[in-house]
């Protein structure tokens, strides 16, 4: 006891230095401590939730591209489509087209051809009616020192029943 | 020249207000307005001060949980409160001039204030703390029974050991407040005796190397505490497989 009192020991400071201690050490412990502990907890919280949110909004992203795609892929078929069926719709009017102008034309060629043939014959009965003619009036005038008027009037007749035969 | 016991300053009654009392007081001051600071500005994004203590708060966490695994949450209070209250305590006795400031009594300086862990009744007490707490921990853990069977036994030869067992109890409390008490004590002395050779620059190294032995010393007795809280909280048929898990 001699020894701790040549140290300063002093049974009241002591007590007085524990009370002390265990005054700071519950504050540290309420004020300091929990709270740090507390914001810690909090920040870590945040975090993780953040992690969690952004591995959401990734696995979103994700499924957005993939939908995207699908998307995509399905209107370049759809459009691939359409023009396939645009196309052969194109060679069906094109074809229709061509028939028709075919047909048209294997008709226009046939009124052309019937139109000829009409006009041709045309002129060919006006050809032998102006023949007719001429050759009465080149067989009259040839007659006419000839024959008497009797006489030319049955070789007219004979030559125009003859002509008539021939054509 | 500095005395073993911490000087009086003024006597209230029958309690004696000593400059190492000042000094604990000082400490005091200082973690409390830490701790109104640190709540003052506490928030999710921190500032320095709070990232600093943030910082600490996890390093020590993390080394109560490297050497009591889930006793940490209970055993990082202690750990910590230790390291801070001393290193603060030792740190105090070492601003320039705190101890050029003070009264003549018979033509001998008394300042008014000494670092506080330079008094042997802090160390003790905080030794005292350490064991109580540590005991009181134990009893908790593993109960009451787990807790006498570490010290008495039907086998002579445990009874033995749960004598020495009670021995280095009592030895660890004296070893704790005797090594602070001399280390801090002593480095007073060294800077006492340097300054009186010449007061200039030269005490400079000393009080650097004053300011590694205060932070070594908080840490050591703060680590000791955890580690026989640590110990003691183990239940002792865990500890003696532990121990025969590591001979083999």
């Amino acid at each position: 006891m001699e020894i701790l009192k040549n140290f300063g020991f002093d049974p009241v400071m002591l007590v007085a230095q524990i009370i002390n201690f265990l005054i700071i050490f519950y504050l540290l412990k309420r004020f300091l401590y929990k709270p740090v502990f507390e914001m810690l907890k909090k920040r870590q919280d945040t975090i993780s939730n953040s992690l969690k949110q952004a591995e959401e909004i990734k696995i979103t992203l994700e499924k957005t591209i993939e939908e995207e795609k699908k998307i995509l892929l399905k209107a370049q078929n759809e459009g691939k489509n359409i023009i396939d069926e645009a196309r052969l719709q194109a060679i069906e009017i094109a074809k229709e087209i061509e028939e028709n102008a075919k047909k048209q034309t294997e008709k226009m060629i046939v009124e052309a051809r019937q139109q000829i043939e009409y006009e041709s014959k045309e002129v060919e009965s006006q050809i032998s009616e102006k023949v007719s003619i001429l050759a009465s009036e080149m067989l009259t005038k040839s007659l006419e020192g000839i024959f008497s008027a009797k006489e030319q009037k049955q070789i007219l007749n004979k030559s125009f029943k003859q002509i008539k035969k021939v054509n | 020249m500095v005395s073993f016991a911490a000087e009086p300053i003024v006597r209230l009654g029958f309690f004696s207000v000593t400059n190492a009392f000042l000094d604990t007081l000082l400490v005091d001051a200082f973690l409390i307005g830490l701790i109104i600071a640190v709540n003052k500005n506490m928030s999710k994004i921190p500032g320095i001060l709070q990232n600093i203590i943030e910082i600490m708060t996890e390093g020590f966490y993390s080394l109560a949980q490297s050497v009591a695994g889930e006793r940490a949450a209970k055993i990082f209070p202690f750990f910590t409160s230790f390291f801070i209250f001393i290193l603060v305590a030792n740190w105090t006795g070492l601003i320039p001039g705190i101890s050029a400031v003070g009264f003549y009594e018979d033509h001998k300086l008394i300042p008014f204030f000494r670092a506080a862990t330079s008094d042997f009744n802090v160390t003790l007490a905080l030794a005292l703390v350490s064991a109580f707490a540590t005991h009181i921990m134990s009893i908790n853990t593993i109960g009451i029974k787990g807790y006498l069977s570490r010290y008495f036994s039907l086998n002579p030869i445990y009874l033995f050991i749960g004598f020495l067992e009670i021995t280095s109890e009592i030895t660890k409390v004296i070893s704790l407040s005797f090594r602070l008490f001399g280390n801090i004590f002593a480095g007073e002395i060294v800077l006492g005796t340097v300054a009186t050779i010449f007061a200039f620059l030269f005490p400079l190294p000393f009080l650097m190397l004053e300011v590694v032995v205060g932070l070594v010393q908080a840490l050591v007795f703060s680590m000791l505490t955890m580690a026989f809280m640590a110990i003691l909280t183990t239940p002792h048929h865990e500890e003696a497989k532990e121990v025969s898990t590591h001979a083999v």
